[in-house]
């Protein structure tokens, strides 16, 4: 039988969702703008930003400031304080939550120190949704939560979200977003993925890589963790697990042993830990970024145990973004999280090492960039995730206009 | 990939007296692209930024703008194509404010008096340009900020006023790691936006991290300009050190360039 059409009504719902898009990742536009990048005439553009606007999502106003002669045309903008979303980060040591407004302003943000052992789910739920309550108080009336998403440090089924193994925490077949979405009590899904894949959606979408199809997103804290986009798309394997960089296995014969079980994953050999060590800080020195920048700055001064502790750091980091390199054909590799610092630290090493042994067809493209979005990264990736099924059906899941009805 | 460079040399001889400091030197920068300029003191690197940016005239070779030769007599003909030197010293005034500091020399007027509102709303867009967010006021004084944001501000002036090239001499030197981590992330951001950079710096960290080609210096001559993605540290140091490295470099110390 022969498929048929697509019906109006998909035609319709596909463009709302596009032109939303537009606004959401765009910023504000005017319908000319918006009819020229959607392809569409003007009086769809019309109909379309009426409907949006109906549904409370978008709202048109005149420019702030305009530099033509003139009549200004009406710029549509998204939402932005009414409608929002929470987004919440389980850090290995930190739990960090905001509430950010459509369009990716953030509204308002909150964030804790946790123990880096003992992070209990259910009392990561219960701060993260104490935070949330925190914030929704001081919201306006009339602002409307529209999702909900948060970036584990671990694998995380797709597309249901179970939180399968998060070592850095010690959580087995954890149940969180449905603990988290219980206490929420919003009425709505939270929305769980693997941290480094926010990461890369929201670099992809909002940071060092808008305008970039295949990007590699590499985060470091206690562990690596890795987000692949190719052709536009995460690539997410067959059940969620994909793109563990971190464990992409290095140094099996003698490698140092990995919280996973295994021995000299990526981020056994390239992680905090292993630069700490092999820098030989004293106990009690400064751990995370502080830790970090100390190793590079001592090195700086000339220090050789942490210039040697850099470059071997270094080496195993570059043979993991080597092999990134010649599976993917990238066209930028973004350092997030503390990757950033080790990676100006010792970036003449890794370059080395990849012009050394990646494929030249593949290395000539492949671009270094540090992240953008900085310490918002992974939020702002939760924030994504937690737009999605607005953006994808806007009037589903829209609610009426503020004020209105 | 045959992009023209913005910015071509050729054949550049410069004597100081009886001192030769640049023997038939060659550079190109091209846009988008950070081109880091390396080579050991006394090289030549900083003879060869003078010359780009006018304060010395050369005693043979071409300068050639977008393709087209020119005559730069001077710094205001080199301001006048758009190139723009950033100094080590910066070369900024402690005693006065940011938006100050941006347009010292070339203020706005409105009439006899200074447009103020102007000034300010283009430092204050130029540094948003650039998503600079480490500076919180224009009207800060310089000499309250850090030696990043010192750095940042300079570079700010120098894109503010049309630069189409900017030079930065060692702009990391003297930062602590946080500050040369923000510096380098301004380096990278200028030449995405389309500008065409060159960094001059002894950190091959910093070279490495943020630069598309490398240039290298030795001895007043042109060792070799390649892609940062096709040598190798060693190579790199190699060709400030001895001005060669495997086939790369000078064929002979004195013959011309391979």
């Amino acid at each position: 039988m022969m498929k048929a059409g697509p019906s109006q009504e998909e035609i319709r719902r596909q463009n709302l969702s596009t032109l939303l898009r537009h606004i959401h990742l765009g910023g504000p536009a005017s319908r000319a703008v918006l009819a020229d990048r959607m392809g569409l005439n003007r009086s769809t553009i019309m109909a379309l930003v009426t409907e949006l606007t109906t549904a409370g999502l978008v709202r048109e106003e005149l420019p702030r400031e305009t530099r033509r002669a003139g009549r200004p045309s009406l710029v549509v903008r998204p939402e932005s304080v009414s409608r929002y979303v929470f987004a919440f980060d389980v850090g290995v040591d930190y739990l960090a939550a905001a509430r950010i407004g459509l369009g990716g302003a953030f509204l308002d943000h909150r964030e804790t120190v946790a123990p880096r052992i003992g992070l209990h789910p259910g009392e990561t739920a219960a701060t993260l949704a104490g935070f949330a309550a925190e914030m929704r108080d001081t919201a306006p009336p009339d602002a409307v939560c529209v999702g909900a998403g948060a970036a584990v440090r671990g694998m995380v089924r797709h597309p249901d979200g179970l939180v399968r193994s998060a070592f850095n925490i010690g959580w087995t077949e954890e149940e969180f977003g449905e603990n988290l979405t219980r206490r929420l009590g919003l009425g709505l899904p939270v929305l769980l993925d693997n941290e480094s894949n926010l990461g890369a959606l929201a670099e992809h979408r909002r940071g060092a890589g808008v305008g970039y199809q295949d990007l590699v997103y590499l985060h470091g804290d206690i562990g690596i963790g890795g987000g692949v986009i190719s052709g536009g798309r995460l690539l997410r394997g067959h059940s969620g697990y994909g793109g563990e960089v971190g464990h992409m296995l290095v140094n099996p014969r003698d490698g140092r042993p990995c919280s996973c079980g295994s021995r000299g994953c990526l981020e056994a050999e390239a992680g905090q830990d292993a630069l700490l060590e092999a820098a030989r800080r004293p106990v009690g020195a400064a751990t995370g970024r502080a830790g970090i920048r100390g190793v590079i700055d001592a090195a700086d001064r000339g220090d050789v145990t942490a210039r040697a502790a850099l470059h071997t750091v270094g080496d195993w980091l570059a043979v993991g973004i080597v092999n990134l390199i010649n599976l993917y054909n990238p066209a930028l590799i973004i350092f997030g999280g503390t990757l950033p610092d080790i990676y100006l630290g010792t970036a003449a090493h890794i370059r080395s090492r990849v012009n050394t042994h990646a494929l030249p067809a593949s290395r000539e493209v492949a671009r270094f960039r540090i992240c953008r979005l900085g310490d918002r990264t992974l939020l702002t990736g939760a924030a994504e995730l937690a737009f999605t099924h607005l953006l994808s059906d806007p009037l589903a899941h829209a609610l009426p206009a503020p004020g209105g009805s | 990939m045959t992009v023209t460079p913005i910015l071509e040399l050729r054949g550049i001889d410069k004597s100081f007296g009886p001192v030769q400091v640049l023997h038939d030197v060659a550079f190109s920068a091209y846009p988008g692209e950070v081109t880091a300029l390396v080579g050991d003191n006394g090289a030549g690197k900083s003879t060869l930024v003078k010359c780009i940016g006018g304060i010395h005239s050369f005693d043979a070779g071409e300068y050639l703008f977008e393709g087209e030769r020119v005559q730069v007599n001077g710094p205001r003909d080199a301001a006048a194509l758009g190139v723009e030197i950033v100094y080590q010293d910066l070369a900024l005034c402690d005693n006065l404010d940011i938006v100050q500091n941006m347009f010292l020399g070339r203020e706005k007027r409105r009439g006899p008096i200074l447009d103020e509102a102007t000034m300010e709303e283009m430092a204050a867009r130029t540094l948003a340009g650039l998503s600079v967010r480490t500076v919180k006021s224009v009207r800060q004084q310089v000499s309250h900020l850090s030696g990043g944001q010192r750095q940042t501000v300079a570079i700010a002036k120098a894109v503010l006023w049309n630069g189409k090239v900017v030079i930065l001499d060692e702009p990391t030197a003297a930062l602590g790691v946080a500050q040369t981590a923000q510096v380098l992330e301004l380096v990278r951001r200028l030449a995405d936006n389309g500008l065409t950079v060159v960094l001059i710096s002894h950190n091959l960290n910093d070279v490495f991290a943020v630069s598309d080609r490398i240039a290298a210096l030795y001895l007043g001559r042109m060792a070799a300009q390649v892609r940062t993605t096709d040598v190798t540290q060693s190579q790199v140091v190699e060709l400030i050190t001895s001005g060669r490295s495997g086939d790369l470099g000078l064929a002979t110390t004195n013959g011309a360039t391979a």
